[in-house]
């Protein structure tokens, strides 16, 4: 010891930004040990089930319980009449939890049954009667705004015709809506009737994409108990814990102080935990009737049938350009099919728009979009949230205006691309843009020119296998979206007698790494290694406010926030260091677990020693810190301008495939991608969320199709939802392009939906490389591509409309 | 909510058909496809539960004579990786290559596979074209019974086969393949194997001087049951593989078949793909 | 009442004697009656492999067994191999790799994937992507799973 303090010891610099860090929780999940919803049982817990329609649309004449609720076992059983007290739920309140005189799709909740055991409610179900009177299906968006078209929200009347009145508020689910229109958009920059005339090429096709749904892992499931002075503890998946917390109290009439909401690790969210869905409101009805816990976990068919989907869309999009690779303007109508009800897939055209007014230079815009009812599933917040299905469109246009004008695809995209410093029509301001770099980075590595050429000459040769390559470019946020008053995240930083640090911070962690990430920028400002940092995201008791996982915004605002409150944690440590050792705070630095000098590496304290110094003395200080973290974002004003995020994420990826003609099957073959994620944190983190987005966009394209007839789901199990499995996957290379961005921590964008965006749009325009023949309706299935390749796919027209 | 009364795991092949002889009887063998079915009550099990797994009978795969016999127990990996089945029977390791998933192959039995009668069974092709028997168990009266049906005529439609409730499946046999045998399993899906085919198309017979001769046809996924395709046999018997012929088989075969639209492909699609698939195999078997 | 039947078989190296319902599966008897949470339900279809067990040395789906046809054989669960430190190599693997995200699928990917190691050794990654068919994962993509067990036979 003595030797060590005569001898200076240098502490070299390190730094963990950058490098493939472990994930912190993967040891427990890959050994069994972490305890999901589905792993945790209380003690006296009962067994919730949910009592579903069935029926697509019809009226509730009776539904009779006394058989349900005499068998042994049973606890409780309720249908709306039990609930008087029942609000209405969802992003355009248009449906109570428990459905009241009407069935408007086949998941509808009817009645639910608490019992001892998973079995025993579930017989109970089977003896609850119901008598319905069905009604006219409406089976699809075009339907549903046709004149005269049944409505599926009229005013609420009981099955014997007189009027419900149901009692209070003025929401849909109360009063009704007069047509089936559930939310429309319409938005314009420039003029797009001056940006026709201004073209020389002007091309418009109508694109079609399909139900897909997130198929998380783990089904859905929650808990919830009531205690003795009726405080409510649940626990639950949300990725939106806080504003959950008080739309729960709102649906139980109390005050949100009573609610606390415990996350346990989740088996994927990738959007579905955006909402508050019925069930979750009925588990707390039965828990609240049952007085006992009551735990409802789904089955796999059941997350099929009730959980939220990708909206489908039918759009019909206009595009020009100039002969010199000008893009002139772009016209859009979309109509997207809500559903039954309204979730947070109603709010996509919000990304769209971003997309068709921003996604190169777009002098001139023209976008209406309608999300009408049906008797459908509805549509939730997914992945990618409507970038997918509008990029799908835009970038099939590009190489079609290429060809048009005779222009290589790839140079016609980089004359359109836009720089860091553009402001587009949206008012979008890109302060830091790899745009270009993305697109000769994927082309480049790809060997896209050649192999682009070289397909096309190669169509007519013989043989069955065609080989294609093509692109597309994404835009995203990066940097939060203010679609709240607040976009921000709150942290909770303090440091115990050994140098640990206990993080405590508002967002959530739902598989993607957060809180790995989180640890690493706490640490590269502590001068720590990441074993040092325990992190606590799970409770709304403990944890600091957050909006919530969406909006790829987790490591942009709360590492930014976790920065914040790291370096007030280090300005206090330098303050007493500064005091102690007499030196200037600005001369001395954290690196390694000591404190040093600055200039020299020189090690002056280990901080353990400090922090214990600091605790044990009469006028002990502790080292804790908070730190509020709000973008620099702006709302959008009424026609939707606005710079709604603090950054932009960028990417291009590069599809190949073979095209087999004698059956449709396209084999993908390599994926060569590349990101603008402002600054790489964790590496294998980053890779792991781009190729699982890859892979989620490869089952969008090619191979997961949920199939809904007049309402009816029919393939409601893995069997016929296909899931890419691993023998499919392709080759990846991916690339990263780092733009720094000057607000980003440590320079870094959000980047958890970008990956699964490009896909189906570089796959079509891969397979219109190989054969000629685009696609354009998803997904590109065997028979679909085989359809169109023999001439038995008639040409997609959707006449554009819009809400009047 | 059952009325199963009563769990039974016999030693003997003895014990197993004495069980059968009321008939009301539920058998378990690998279980892959009754546990999900009886769990989500698409099945019902009757008043005995009977496992199989027990019985020495049931297992193995032998040469005996000029059949290799596997035994009903047989799972199919097994079966993809005995020597006998890899020397003398490679297509049906193909098929059972594109069976479901390891796991489930691992657990799967040759016996269920059969007794599932799945129009789309993948082990079901190989075997209607390798001429595969299948022999039943049973005790009428107090001795054991055994006899034998081609498992071409086994099939009676989805999920109903010719065996009766008392009579349990032992094993399949199948006669060793003669020179200048050749076969051919095509399995169209998506993915190389946990896929339920969208048709699947087997062919087996004597190349001998480019002429087919002793040809076996066999469709899944195109009819009630896997189906042997006589017209389809019928045109190739005695031909020599060029290319008209080719085409005029493979036409034959899109007219046979009479498949349904389902959420896996249309009837339209179905017909192309065994026109396009047979042609594809005979190409193949006759540049080979 | 639904029938019940004593079995016994060895559990992670124990030996055993559960009563267990005739029908119910050899997942829901790991989970509810014998209390293992590590084997995880996805589907109780066989689609998706979360509940992969080993049973006498091969990878089975839990989901599709019967509880009563544990009867007198060698089961293995995530608990046994994680504890018994054979799969060292395999865990440490899938952590470095970078295979576990949400982390749902990885006990029964881990299952599989030991037993593919089994019966090939030293695979390539064409035969461990087939290895691993029968097992669903939403958030990776597969890539790093497939590194991660291809690496854990090197090491």
């Amino acid at each position: 010891m003595n030797v060590a303090e005569k001898k200076p010891r240098i502490i070299q610099p390190d730094s963990l930004i950058g490098k493939r860090i472990q994930k912190m929780d993967a040891p427990e999940k890959a050994s069994g040990r972490t305890r999901y919803i589905h792993d945790i049982n209380l003690s006296g817990q009962l067994h919730g089930k949910i009592l579903r329609s069935g029926r697509i649309h019809a009226l509730i004449k009776s539904i009779d319980t006394s058989a349900a609720k005499a068998l042994p076992g049973v606890h409780v059983v309720i249908t709306a009449a039990d609930i008087p007290d029942q609000r209405p739920i969802g992003v355009a309140k248009d449906h109570f939890p428990l459905k009241v005189g009407r069935v408007r799709s086949e998941r509808d909740e009817i009645a639910a049954v608490a019992a001892e055991s998973e079995e025993i409610a579930e017989a109970a179900l089977k003896l609850i009667k119901v008598e319905y009177e069905d009604l006219p299906v409406i089976g699809n968006p075009e339907d549903a705004i046709k004149p005269g078209a049944p409505l599926i929200h009229p005013e609420p009347h009981g099955a014997d015709g007189t009027h419900l009145h149901l009692k209070q508020g003025t929401s849909i689910a109360h009063k009704g809506k007069p047509d089936n229109i559930a939310m429309r958009f319409d938005y314009a920059h420039g003029d797009v009737v001056q940006g026709e005339a201004a073209s020389d090429v002007v091309v418009e096709d109508t694109f079609k994409l399909h139900y897909v749904t997130h198929c998380c892992m783990g089904v859905s499931g929650m808990i919830a108990e009531f205690d003795a002075s009726g405080n409510v503890l649940m626990y639950s998946n949300t990725q939106v814990p806080f504003l959950h917390k008080r739309e729960f109290a709102e649906y139980l009439n109390i005050d949100p102080a009573r609610i606390r909401i415990i996350q346990p690790p989740i088996g994927g969210g990738f959007g579905s935990k955006l909402d508050i869905y019925p069930f979750e409101v009925i588990c707390l009805y039965l828990a609240r009737a049952a007085r006992r816990p009551v735990k409802m976990l789904f089955t796999r068919e059941e997350e099929f049938l009730a959980s939220p989907t990708r909206q489908p869309v039918l759009l019909t999009l206009r595009s020009g350009c100039k002969k010199d690779g000008t893009l002139t303007f772009r016209q859009v109508h979309t109509l997207h099919d809500n559903g039954a009800y309204t979730s947070w897939g109603a709010t996509t055209p919000f990304v769209m728009m971003q997309t068709f007014s921003s996604l190169y230079r777009v002098p001139h815009c023209d976008y209406h979009t309608a999300a009408v009812y049906t008797n459908n599933p509805y549509a939730g917040s997914f992945r990618g949230y409507g970038n997918l299905q509008a990029t799908f469109a835009i970038e099939q246009h590009m190489d079609m205006l290429a060809e048009k004008i005779g222009m290589d695809p790839l140079e016609f995209r980089i004359k359109n691309a836009q720089d860091a410093g553009e402001v587009t029509g949206q008012g979008m301001s890109f302060k830091s843009c790899g745009f270009k770099d993305c697109i000769t980075t994927a082309a480049t590595r790809s060997d896209f020119s050649r192999k682009f050429k070289e397909n096309a000459a190669n169509r007519n040769k013989p043989g069955n296998i065609r080989r294609g390559i093509g692109m597309a470019s994404m835009l995203h946020v990066g940097g939060g979206a203010k679609i709240y008053p607040s976009d921000g995240c709150g942290t909770i930083l303090k440091m115990d007698d050994f140098a640990n640090v206990t993080l405590i911070t508002g967002a959530s962690e739902i598989g993607q790494g957060s809180e790995t990430v989180l640890s690493q920028l706490v640490c590269e400002e502590l001068g720590l290694p990441i074993s040092a940092v325990t992190v606590v995201n799970n409770d709304t008791a403990i944890t600091p406010w957050d909006v919530g996982v969406h909006a790829s915004r987790t490591t942009f605002i709360a590492g930014n926030s976790a920065i914040g409150a790291a370096k007030k944690a280090k300005a206090k440590i330098l303050a007493v260091a500064a005091k102690k050792y007499e030196a200037a705070e600005s001369d001395l630095d954290l690196r390694g677990g000591f404190v040093i000098q600055a200039a020299t590496g020189e090690a002056i304290v280990e901080l353990s020693k400090l922090l214990r110094n600091l605790h044990f003395q009469d006028k002990a200080e502790l080292v804790m810190t908070t730190f509020y973290y709000e973008p620099p974002s702006v709302h959008q004003d009424k026609g939707f301008k606005g710079d709604v995020s603090a950054a932009y994420a960028w990417g291009t990826q590069v599809v190949e495939v073979e095209v087999d003609t004698d059956t449709g099957f396209v084999k993908l073959v390599k994926v060569t991608g590349a990101h603008d994620v402002g600054r790489v944190l964790n590496r294998l983190g980053i890779e792991g969320q781009i190729e699982g987005g890859v892979v989620m966009g490869q089952g969008y394209a090619f191979t997961e199709d949920l199939m809904i007839e007049n309402g009816v789901m029919k393939n409601p199990n893995f069997r016929d939802y296909k899931l890419v499995t691993a023998p499919e996957i392709p080759e990846m290379d991916i690339a990263f392009i780092e733009s720094m961005d000057g607000e980003g921590p440590q320079g870094a964008k959000g980047v958890g939906e970008a990956p699964a965006i490009c896909m189906a749009a570089a796959a079509a325009n891969a397979i219109a490389n190989a054969t000629g023949t685009r696609m354009f309706e998803l997904p590109f299935t065997p028979e679909k591509v085989y359809r169109a390749l023999h001439g038995q796919t008639p040409k997609l027209y959707w006449k554009p409309w819009k809400a009047e | 909510m059952t009325e199963l009364k009563h769990y039974f795991a016999p030693t003997s092949l003895d014990q197993a058909v004495e069980c059968l002889k009321d008939g009301d009887v539920t058998i378990l063998a690998g279980g892959t496809d009754l546990t999900p079915q009886s769990q989500a009550g698409r099945v019902k099990i009757k008043h005995t539960l009977m496992n199989v797994r027990h019985i020495p009978q049931l297992s193995g795969i032998t040469l005996e004579g000029r059949e290799i016999r596997i035994g009903a127990l047989a799972t199919i990996t097994e079966i993809m990786e005995h020597p006998l089945v890899k020397e003398h029977l490679p297509v049906l390791v193909e098929a059972c290559d594109h069976f479901a998933s390891d796991q489930i192959r691992n657990a799967g039995t040759i016996g269920g596979n059969i007794c599932n009668a799945s129009p789309a069974g993948d082990t079901l092709i190989p075997l209607l074209v390798l001429n595969a028997s299948v022999e039943l168990a049973s005790m009428p009266e107090a001795k054991l019974y055994r006899h034998s049906m081609p498992l071409s005529t086994f099939f009676v439609g989805p999920g109903k086969t010719r065996k009766s409730l008392c009579e349990l499946v032992t094993c399949v046999r199948i006669p060793v393949p003669a020179e200048n045998h050749v076969a051919r399993f095509y399995k169209h899906g998506t993915r190389p194997a946990l896929d339920i085919s969208t048709i699947s198309i087997g062919v087996a017979g004597t190349l001998k001087d480019g002429v087919m001769s002793n040809v076996r046809v066999a469709f899944g996924a195109v009819a009630p049951t896997p189906v042997r395709a006589s017209q389809t046999e019928q045109a190739l018997e005695g031909q020599r593989l060029d290319a008209a012929t080719i085409d005029k088989v493979a036409a034959v075969a899109r007219d046979e078949v009479k498949p349904i639209d389902d959420v896996r492909a249309t009837a339209w699609y179905r017909k192309e793909m065994i026109h396009n698939i047979t042609k594809r195999i005979l190409s193949h078997v006759a540049q080979a | 009442m639904s029938l019940k039947h004593d079995i016994e078989f060895t559990l992670n190296g124990v030996k055993r004697r559960v009563a267990v319902d005739v029908t119910m599966n050899t997942l829901a008897m790991l989970r509810d009656v014998i209390g293992l949470t590590g084997t995880k339900y996805g589907c109780g279809e066989g689609e998706c492999g979360a509940c992969t067990i080993q049973v006498d040395g091969a990878s089975l789906n839990s989901c599709l067994m019967f509880a009563v046809d544990c009867d007198g054989r060698n089961v293995t669960t995530i608990e046994g191999l994680a504890n018994d430190g054979r799969a060292d190599a395999l865990l440490d693997a899938f952590v470095e790799h970078g295979a576990v995200q949400c982390g749902f699928c990885t006990p029964g990917m881990v299952m599989q994937a030991d037993h593919v190691l089994h019966k090939h050794p030293r695979p390539d990654e064409a035969c461990v992507k087939r290895g691993i068919e029968g097992n669903l994962c939403r958030c990776t993509g597969y890539k790093k799973i497939v590194d991660a067990i291809v690496a854990a036979d090197g090491a």
